[in-house]
């Protein structure tokens, strides 16, 4: 099937994401027409993915700019096939939910997601790169609890920072060299603007420590929502370093950091959403290091583990998603031998498990052995080990303790009640669990669609002593499990994070304005109260005077309807910081719209 | 019903755990076992070209996280879940 258009995904997330908000609420609480409504835009994005042919789709022209929205080649092309695959999984398993802000807010994200992955030029990037920073924050909010609140708006405000570190070096790049042209920068040739943008970028990336802010938001998001998270953010940032930082040593090193630092703390974490975020973490710096290391195999590597970690980790999301919503927590220490009371949720939980921790015949094992056989063969024997080290803190944690004491036993069980799981939710982890075994057992499947050529041999995961390997290695981790599982029983605590100097930041800075702000008003108010005021009344007197024989029967009309638009605005100021954000993305969107129909 | 299938067969699965332990113990000795005539083809650290290297690697590394997390990093970082009052 060839075409010579594409069909960018983005724009059938925004066209839904559009149609939403006026659709008659009747029909939309009508569930088999929303379930399938929600599935046209993946749908399209699926169609769209396995039919275009590489080519520059799409440019342009504003404020004399070129800005290219189809970029389509090897690399976006596979990152787009997962960002559709886990969306259309994710519509599946998000069916149920009757609130349209959930539509709205993942349909945006992933319409940014998408706008990055095929985006030609930086501009474009930072253009989708906000849209995928409001619509996500939104989605936390989603969750409509008071902590998801404050975790809303400090994901913001750190993703504001990040894109203007973006935003500073696309612009600084732009004055030096005339261009925002997104291609790979040579670390030789490295300038400040370069630096700027890789900064943006790792904010994204989760690198610590630039990381936090991901285990504060992604364990309060919705459940459904939870899905997108975890895919879009980090796996965009992934797609944008390979695109643009290939073969940064810093990358390298960062990267390793990231898997043995996320794997530490999930080792201690109670909640078991957060022990899931922190493994992105980890998990992100396989890719991250695998960028870093820059051959073929190892960029390769990170591709492979990018596309199969959106799908595990989207399964494990939605795994523990199951529980929060049947149970209302998920934090370990208030769960236990649920494996008998819900019995599929474990299974495919299991699944994801599995796959994250490399086991043979699911999908982790072909991809996370080619990133650390790749940095072996490349002589980075430190790097390797260190993420062999992560590999086997990645099976303790998610891999046995998170479903050994929230499924089976080690202290009390839970014996509250348990909501019904829809069924549109069994379906979500069905399909996502089928595709981490299809690829483990058949590589093959994967491996195809891996943009940068190898030279000599291919790399080979099902090979005897690379099963064996891997088998000793997580057997032996579980062993390791097995004599410390009194040690390693969760506690209800919180683990400081790098975010307690973010937030020491944030007090530092609102100390330093304030401070001076409330010695000038004091002063100001003394002065006002001596002199202001009593001129004020003297002038007050006068004007009564005048406003009772003269204005008073001309304006009045004039009041009324003063008084009506001051309602209307008054209404929509609802001093909800959320609502003002929201207004201004949908003007945003809007001029953005217009430019395009008219640009 | 599946479900309730399912569920029953995993109660009875862990009543039964002192088997699945005795099931784990004798997969890990095979492993061991074969390890000794399929060793690593290409050894990259040095010392896996020894049979059992990574069982003693995830063992050790195992051994060593969970009690420097939890015994001697956690004490210090621990604070109480609404410390940030949210």
């Amino acid at each position: 099937m060839e075409t010579s258009v594409f069909y960018h995904p983005s724009m059938a997330f925004l066209a839904f994401a559009l149609v939403v908000p006026f659709i008659p609420t009747q029909l939309w609480l009508n569930k088999a027409f929303r379930g399938a409504l929600a599935l046209v835009a993946p749908l399209v994005a699926l169609y769209s993915i396995f039919t275009v042919e590489p080519g520059t789709y799409g440019a342009i022209q504003y404020l004399d700019q070129s800005l290219i929205f189809g970029r389509v080649d090897g690399l976006s092309i596979v990152f787009g096939q997962v960002f559709a695959i886990i969306a259309t999984i994710g519509a599946i398993y998000g069916m149920h939910v009757e609130d349209r802000g959930h539509f709205v807010c993942g349909s945006l994200y992933v319409a940014g997601g998408f706008g990055c992955v095929f985006a030609g030029d930086l501009l474009t990037v930072f253009l989708f790169w906000e849209l995928m920073s409001i619509g996500s924050t939104f989605l936390i909010w989603q969750a409509r609890t008071k902590e998801s609140v404050g975790a809303g708006f400090r994901y913001f405000l750190y993703h504001t920072v990040g894109g203007l570190f973006l935003l500073g070096g696309l612009l600084l790049k732009y004055k030096a060299t005339g261009s925002f042209a997104f291609e790979g920068v040579n670390p030789a040739d490295a300038q400040l603007y370069d630096w700027l943008i890789l900064t943006g970028f790792c904010v994204n990336a989760a690198v610590v420590p630039l990381h936090a802010w991901l285990p504060d938001a992604y364990p309060r998001a919705s459940v459904a929502g939870a899905v997108y998270m975890c895919a879009f953010t980090t796996k965009t940032a992934v797609y944008v370093l390979a695109r643009g930082f290939a073969g940064w040593e810093v990358l390298a090193i960062a990267g390793t950091i990231m898997a043995v630092f996320g794997v530490l703390y999930a080792c201690i974490e109670n909640n078991s959403r957060r022990i899931l975020s922190y493994h992105i973490v980890s998990q992100v710096g396989y890719m991250v290091a695998g960028i870093g290391i820059g051959t073929a195999m190892t960029l390769n590597g990170a591709v492979a583990h990018a596309y199969a970690h959106i799908l595990y980790k989207g399964l494990l999301f939605m795994g523990t998603g199951c529980i929060l919503y049947a149970v209302g927590t998920a934090k370990l220490d208030k769960l236990g031998g649920l494996a008998t009371k819900l019995p599929w949720v474990m299974v495919w939980y299991m699944v994801a498990a599995l796959s994250i921790s490399g086991m043979p015949l699911f999908n982790g094992f072909i991809s996370k052995t080619m990133t650390i056989a790749g940095a072996a063969e490349h002589h980075r024997t430190i790097l390797a080990l260190c993420l062999e080290i992560a590999a086997v803190g990645t099976f303790i944690s998610v891999g046995i303790k998170l479903p050994y004491f929230a499924f089976w036993g080690g202290k009390k069980e839970y014996k509250g009640e348990i909501k019904p799981i829809p069924v549109n939710m069994y379906v979500g982890m069905a399909i996502c669990g089928l595709l981490c075994i299809a690829q483990g057992v058949y590589p093959h499947l994967l491996y195809q669609y891996l943009p940068f050529p190898v030279e000599g041999h291919q790399f080979e995961p099902w090979t005897i002593d690379k099963v064996l390997n891997s088998g000793l290695l997580l057997g032996f981790s579980g062993l390791a499990f097995y004599l410390t599982r009194e040690i390693i029983t969760p506690h209800a605590k919180l683990n400081l994070d790098f975010d307690w100097f973010y937030r020491l930041i944030g007090k530092v800075t609102m100390g330093a304005i304030c401070w001076p702000v409330s010695k000038v008003d004091d002063v100001w108010t003394e002065v006002y109260r001596t002199v202001g005021l009593r001129s004020l009344i003297g002038m007050g007197d006068g004007t009564s005077w005048f406003d009772k024989k003269g204005i008073d029967t001309v304006v009045d009309g004039s009041a009324y309807t003063v008084r009506n638009i001051g309602r209307l605005g008054a209404k929509a100021q609802t001093a909800n910081l959320q609502d003002y954000l929201a207004w201004a993305a949908v003007l945003g969107l809007g001029i953005f719209a217009l430019v395009w129909y008219f640009g | 019903m599946s479900q309730n299938g399912l569920g029953d067969l995993l109660a009875k699965w862990r009543d039964n755990w002192k088997t699945w332990r005795i099931i784990f113990f004798v997969v890990l000795g095979v492993l061991v076992l074969l390890n000794i005539p399929f060793v690593t083809h290409h050894p990259h650290f040095g010392l896996d070209k020894y049979p059992g290297f990574f069982a003693a690697f995830g063992l050790i590394v195992g051994l060593v996280m969970v009690i420097l997390m939890k015994k001697i990093i956690q004490p210090f970082i621990a604070r109480e879940e609404d410390y940030y009052g949210d």
